[in-house]
């Protein structure tokens, strides 16, 4: 769907010398897919998913959208917008309607949908998070955090994209909310057939969510590949300054001590089975 | 050091229909916080946790129960000032503890509160930038700082203070994980090479494995208390506070369920790692001797 | 546009100019603004104009940030340029269409121009040569007199300090939410004067509720460093004049009696 060439990128600041943020970065994301984009902080993670919905513009390099060149003259960017929906960090923050369903409608409405279209989408992206009816008419302010998270969702989902950016949605929440907010992500690309870019610092939740891992460091796209080949490169991650699932390191750490594992395993049921097999094998011999 | 009795915390809320009501965040809370422990207070958001906190530096008083700060009760309004400077605060969002626009000016707005000598304050607030590790920033602005900068810059902040205590309300919930750990190395540092008594709130299971003590909150009541030991050994009660069971608990969980007798309760990483490879050249050498 | 304003531009490097008390700064560029418009040859310009370069030059600040505050205000100075000229009444020295340029308006308007230009550089190198905290400190200085009757000048001060602090994260945050409503189909810079009302709501609402958040925060975080705002505070670097302020008051009195001559007997 959203093909990125050789995209680089640089704040022309006056007077000061220009810096490269971004450095040829090629990408592609395809329907079905759920990409875990990590790198540690001062990457490029934040300027880079502003491309993928021009916010920012590439200094070189092209971005294309089910084949159209979004940097063509006369393509609209709102357009975009409403297929790449952004969830930036702290989304509650950034609620301003009287009532929750008024919030959500703020997106379709931008795009010129009906009052009614509007509404109907809104509801039901206000369902999908689970967000209960009867806080419709609530202001924003009253609810929980979590659920004010959740309302900041369902405000770029009832734009009804095809691809859902989130910038650690999970940050600051507790365990319980956090895992309220991944379950709602995973229903989001499962029932509606969004492609999902998740950023994250949190290593556990890209190995057992993502189906593919984009490293960036430095501004370049160190890696694209499945979370198991990523994760196996734990001396490199290092060297990122990017750590790996703490089930990951371990074992790693038990390769390196001489036990015969066929890799470093991520997830803690990969790893009691890899351990349990090796560890009985011994004494059922 | 500290000696809570029995507190109980209410907040008034306004409904709807203009009518006040009560809820109860604090229910009955008692705890002894011994001088130099390193204690750890875990607990899902709205559990209180952040309530207490307050208490303790009297930026809140209970509405029943008494909080003894060093001998000295917090509702003793003319000890105010004495007992805010037994103990310092660190707050969770990095920006907003941090009042000077430059790091040694922030630094300094403490000790110039209580009218200190300005020669005895340039002592101080070398020292104090020198043991978090900024003196070399000390001219630069806050905001060209880093997350985990800012936070040991609130650090100093509460060193500023000479406590004998410092209450950490989720310092490292805004922060990534190089910076949590950054944090987390310089709080353990001031507990044990200083004998700072540290109190830190937190919902991350992997920075308190090294506290003396773990107290495990949910909605205003303590439903555990313990050892990191005995605390990560009792997944119901983890599981009843709503947090994350450290993958090397799980793992030694699932080893177990499948007969292999790994001990309960392994507290490090290091210590899961040599657990597993004794293990494993124990049925090795048995392996090779049925040979 | 509103993305690019900064502020707190302390330029920081050692200078004569950086060491003085800022008391002594805040009163030389009172002495100078007033100077400036004691002026009514336009030629005397040259003085202050000749002093503002020698004082950043003494101040090692880059001619760079000499226009660097004039470019904020181009538009006002074009403005004020214009206007002096076409609608000042005298002898006509060219005219087209409705206009009329006389030689007392292009006077009028080089003054006019001049004063702007010169005020807006000659009072930014304060900004340049003093920390937030050492103009606040000096302003609180300056005025403690006013703390006997009633006015509550370090609390003042300490707003001062506060607003240096975080006018920036506010102008930060403000990015953030314009890239936040932009990413859900908001047109900052299309649309009638009514659109356009609204969508800066958009952005004031949820800025605001920020700021409040944030001031709560801030409260606490001061109240529990001892800040009770009633009780005698005392200093890091506390304000002492020494033998270079001495002097510097000395050479403003003679710069401000120059220039009161000049206006009444030349």
């Amino acid at each position: 769907m959203l093909k990125g060439e050789n995209i680089s990128f640089s704040y022309n600041q006056a007077g000061a010398e220009e810096k490269a943020v971004l450095k040829n970065i090629s990408f592609e994301i395809r329907e079905g897919d759920f990409i875990g984009l990590i790198g540690s902080s001062g990457s490029g993670k934040t300027t880079f998913v502003k491309h993928l919905n021009g916010l920012l513009k590439a200094t070189s390099g092209t971005i294309t959208y089910n084949g159209q060149n979004i940097y063509e003259k006369g393509y609209k960017l709102s357009n975009l917008r409403k297929e790449v929906g952004l969830v930036f960090q702290y989304p509650e923050h950034q609620l301003f309607g009287s009532t929750v369903l008024k919030d959500t409608m703020y997106g379709p409405r931008n795009l010129g949908m009906t009052d009614e279209e509007a509404e109907e989408s809104a509801k039901s992206s206000l369902k999908l998070v689970g967000v209960d009816e009867s806080y419709y008419y609530a202001s924003p302010m009253e609810l929980s955090g979590g659920q004010k998270r959740c309302v900041a969702i369902a405000g770029v989902l009832a734009m009804k994209p095809k691809i859902l950016v989130l910038d650690e949605p999970a940050a600051g929440l507790d365990p319980e909310t956090k895992f309220m907010i991944f379950d709602l992500i995973r229903r989001i690309q499962t029932e509606r057939n969004i492609a999902i870019v998740l950023v994250s610092h949190h290593m556990e939740d890209v190995a057992q969510f993502a189906n593919r891992v984009w490293v960036l460091h430095d501004g370049t796209l160190k890696m694209d590949d499945t979370p198991a080949n990523v994760f196996a490169k734990v001396d490199q991650l290092d060297e990122m300054g990017i750590g790996v699932p703490q089930i990951t390191q371990l074992t790693y750490e038990l390769m390196k001590s001489g036990m015969p594992l066929p890799h470093a395993a991520i997830s803690v049921d990969e790893a009691a089975k890899m351990l349990t097999h090796l560890l009985r094998k011994g004494a059922n011999a | 050091m500290i000696k809570i009795d029995n507190i109980v915390h209410k907040y008034t809320v306004w409904d709807d229909e203009n009518t006040k009501n009560e809820k109860v965040v604090l229910d009955g809370i008692s705890l002894d916080i011994p001088s130099s422990t390193f204690m750890a207070i875990l607990g899902p958001n709205g559990s209180g946790k952040s309530t207490l906190a307050k208490h303790l530096n009297v930026l809140l008083l209970p509405d029943e129960g008494t909080v003894w700060i060093d001998g000295i009760n917090t509702a003793d309004v003319d000890k105010l000032w004495d007992i805010r400077s037994q103990v310092g605060m660190v707050f969770q969002n990095p920006d907003n503890q941090i009042i000077g626009t430059s790091v040694e000016e922030d630094v300094a707005f403490g000790p110039e509160n209580k009218n200190m000598e300005s020669s005895k304050i340039r002592t101080l607030v070398e020292s104090c930038l020198k043991r978090v590790g900024l003196w070399q920033k000390r001219k630069e602005s806050p905001t060209r700082l880093s997350g985990g900068q800012k936070q040991r810059l609130g650090t100093a902040d509460a060193l500023a203070g000479v406590p004998k205590c410092i209450v950490m309300d989720e310092p490292t919930a805004m922060l990534d994980p190089e910076a949590r750990k950054e944090v987390i190395r310089l709080i353990h540092d001031l507990n044990k090479n200083e004998g700072i008594t540290i109190v830190l709130i937190t919902h991350h299971t992997d920075e308190v494995a090294d506290a003396d003590q773990i107290v495990l909150m949910k909605e205003g009541h303590i439903i555990g208390k313990g050892t990191p030991m005995e605390i990560f050994s009792n997944k119901e009660l983890l599981r009843a506070a709503k947090m994350d069971i450290p993958p090397r608990v799980e793992l030694g969980d699932k080893l177990r369920e499948a007969g292999i007798p790994v001990p309960e309760s392994i507290l490090t990483e290091e210590k899961m790692k040599s657990e597993i490879l004794r293990l494993y050249n124990e049925t090795k050498g048995k392996g090779e001797a049925t040979c | 546009m509103i993305r690019d304003i900064t502020i707190g531009q302390y330029y920081d490097v050692p200078s004569v100019i950086h060491r003085l008390d800022p008391r002594v700064k805040l009163m030389g560029v009172l002495i100078y603004i007033v100077a400036l418009f004691l002026i009514r040859n336009p030629v005397l310009y040259i003085v202050p104009l000749v002093v503002t370069i020698v004082l950043y030059a003494a101040a090692k600040v880059p001619a760079s940030y000499f226009f660097k505050g004039l470019r904020g205000i181009i538009l006002l100075l074009l403005f004020t340029f214009v206007f002096r000229m076409l609608y000042t009444p005298g002898d006509v020295i060219a005219s087209f269409w409705i206009f009329n340029i006389t030689s007392q308006g292009v006077v009028k308007a080089i003054q006019m121009t001049a004063r702007i230009a010169l005020m807006i550089t000659g009072a930014a190198l304060i900004s340049y040569t003093s920390t937030p905290k050492a103009l606040a400190d000096g302003l609180e200085k300056a005025f403690s007199c006013f703390q006997r009757i009633g006015i509550p000048v370090h609390d003042m001060a300490i707003i001062v300090m506060i607003a240096f602090r975080f006018i920036p994260i506010m102008f930060e945050e403000l990015n953030l939410l314009m890239d936040a409503q932009a990413a859900r189909g908001a047109k900052f810079s299309e649309g009638n004067i009514l659109q356009k009302c609204k969508g800066v709501i958009t952005l004031l609402l949820p800025l605001f509720m920020m700021s409040v958040n944030r001031s709560s925060d801030l409260a606490m975080a001061m109240e529990a460093r001892g800040y009770s705002g009633s009780h005698e505070v005392s200093r890091m670097y506390p304000l002492r004049y020494r033998t270079a302020d001495y002097v510097s008051y000395v050479l403003l009195a003679l710069y401000l009696a120059a220039f009161i001559f000049i206006r009444v007997f030349l």
